[in-house]
């Protein structure tokens, strides 16, 4: 049996939700897996929200859908109410804790980074924060190694920001919990 | 063989090039605009034209025109553009214009939603013009290297039975990003099971013979003498007529160079339908791949789902349903469109019930519990209408 990895992305619309999806995608199959994204911006695109379906397996995807994240990068509270209900015990949810707290009436185990502020101390700019969000996923995802990941980045991101990218990827990375 | 991440969007563009495709006229348009941008490209490149039309309507009448001119054409659209190709498909199908359309489909009626998917074009692009006595060839991709694959199929279609081909997308298959295989070299293309038909020339004088014949070179202005490409009804040298033999000796043709040659066109996938099954979901596009998951899941739990994926939609397959089953249609539209086909080719004897939702796929759970409903007998019910908070 193929082994399938879902993972969710959802914010508004400049958070990086297609980016940070973009990444992973392009890091799996430079690592030769299959994966599909679905992008959503169209039922909701007046609250501006925005929603990446991320598919990651070493076998052939039929359904694209996310129905059961086994990841959920969730950029605003708005994203996390609209989501939470599709995640159960086996899902972590990444977070900003200054955004929204866990939800105690959801089974996910909950990962809180304070990414907008370390990419401000860090960095000089909350714009990193999604990478950062990257980075601590990355750490959690066995199935797609770090080097294909930084590489990914590489490829879908402009060269002159990709040094403050890895240091923010890193940061991410070595958060601990 | 070259591997990337891209969308369903870069796939059409590059499928269009393989094929040969040298001129793409369109109006940039969500969920199809990267088509476009990815066309203003990528054309140049290989020695091809790019134009901007003022709308539709005029896109698909220069790709006409290109297409007479000796190019192979495309343009691309989403409902509210396609719904303007009414007047220049006809002259596509009535001059016999190899020319291939694409089509996005999104959210409807009219401008609707634009960046989620819906599939609310079945029957228009069966009859994307008016006046009747004509056969469509429409294909429905469901992947990103689906839509590849079948864009270059179109292309070859559209080259040996003369007419516009169709693909039928939706937003989830252009605006998705899937892995893309494409072929580096002929030897690679062959593997892949690609082909292309070069164009040719049609010296005349018979441009419009009373035949189901396909391989008949299109007409190509400037190497013939006169017009022999008009909206009016053609001699079987192309001029014009309003004698009613001539119309039907061309309807007779425009009809049964298609219908004659389905094996050319006739592409479905099914799952499990030849294992008993009870209940079969039926869908086209992005849709038939939940499809495909429910009836692997459902499979592993012990109930008897089969699915069927028309991959060409027109001429619509009804052998594909002639074993007696409670047949599920899976639509990205409230209003049912396949389903209404699906009833009328099934197998006396068979119930067909319709599944549908837009902007959303459905899920996995979803399918399988309505299949659970149907084998119970229990009848399906649907909420009038809802609203989300956001």
């Amino acid at each position: 049996m193929a082994e399938r990895v879902e993972i969710l992305i959802s914010g508004y619309g400049g958070q990086g939700v297609v980016r940070i999806g973009q990444i992973l995608g392009q890091a799996a199959v430079n690592q030769g897996l299959y994966t599909t994204m679905l992008i959503s911006h169209g039922t909701e695109t007046r609250g501006g929200y925005v929603r990446s379906q991320v598919v990651i397996s070493d076998g052939f995807i039929a359904s694209p859908v996310v129905e059961r994240p086994d990841f959920f990068l969730a950029f605003s509270r708005e994203a996390h109410d609209k989501f939470k209900g599709l995640c159960g015990a086996q899902s972590v949810i990444l977070h900003n804790p200054e955004t929204f707290v866990a939800d105690a009436a959801v089974p996910a185990r909950y990962l809180p980074l304070p990414a907008e502020a370390l990419a401000q101390d860090e960095l000089g700019s909350p714009v990193y924060a999604n990478v950062i969000l990257l980075g601590a996923l990355s750490g959690q995802l066995p199935l797609v190694s770090e080097a294909s990941l930084l590489r990914g980045l590489e490829e879908r991101l402009d060269a002159r920001f990709h040094e403050a990218n890895r240091r923010a990827f890193s940061l991410g990375r070595n958060f601990r919990i | 063989m070259k591997r990337t991440f891209d969308t369903g969007n870069a796939a059409i563009t590059e499928g269009a090039l393989w094929a040969g495709c040298r001129l793409f006229a369109g109006y940039p348009i969500t969920p199809a605009t990267e088509i476009a941008e990815n066309m203003s490209r990528r054309l140049p490149q290989e020695g091809g034209f790019y134009l901007q039309a003022e709308d539709e309507n005029a896109a698909l009448h220069i790709c006409n025109g290109g297409s007479l001119g000796g190019l192979k054409a495309m343009t691309a659209t989403s409902g509210p553009g396609f719904i303007l190709f009414a007047d220049p498909f006809g002259w596509a199908v009535s001059s016999e214009i190899p020319v291939v359309i694409v089509n996005s489909q999104r959210v409807g009626p009219v401008s609707g939603i634009t960046g989620a998917p819906g599939q609310g074009e079945f029957y228009l692009s069966r009859y994307l013009t008016h006046g009747g006595n004509y056969e469509t060839i429409v294909l429905a991709p469901n992947s990103v290297q689906d839509a590849f694959r079948l864009t270059v199929r179109a292309f070859y279609l559209a080259e040996r039975f003369r007419t516009p081909v169709i693909v039928l997308a939706d937003q989830m298959v252009t605006d998705g990003w899937e892995t893309l295989q494409t072929p580096e070299s002929e030897a690679e293309a062959r593997e892949m099971g690609l082909e292309r038909v070069e164009r040719r020339v049609n010296p005349g004088p018979v441009f419009y013979p009373a035949s189901s014949d396909i391989d008949i070179p299109p007409v190509v202005l400037g190497h013939n003498t006169g017009a022999a490409a008009s909206d009016w009804t053609p001699t079987d040298r192309g001029h014009d007529t309003e004698d009613v033999t001539w119309q039907h000796k061309h309807a007779w043709r425009l009809i049964h160079k298609i219908l004659d040659h389905r094996d050319l066109i006739d592409e479905a996938q099914t799952w499990s339908v030849d294992d008993d099954p009870e209940v079969i979901l039926v869908a086209y596009g992005t849709p038939s791949r939940v499809v495909q998951s429910a009836v692997e899941a459902g499979r592993a739990q012990g109930l008897k789902v089969g699915g069927i994926r028309p991959v060409s939609l027109w001429p619509f397959q009804d052998a594909l349903f002639s074993r007696k089953a409670i047949y599920l249609t899976v639509e990205l539209n409230w209003d049912g469109q396949l389903v209404r086909e699906v009833r009328r080719a099934a197998a006396a004897g068979s119930e067909v019930h319709f599944w549908g939702r837009c902007g959303e796929l459905p899920s996995v759970a979803e399918l399988l519990d309505t299949v659970r409903q149907l084998q119970a007998g229990v009848a399906l019910t649907r909420d009038a209408w809802r609203t989300e908070k956001w």
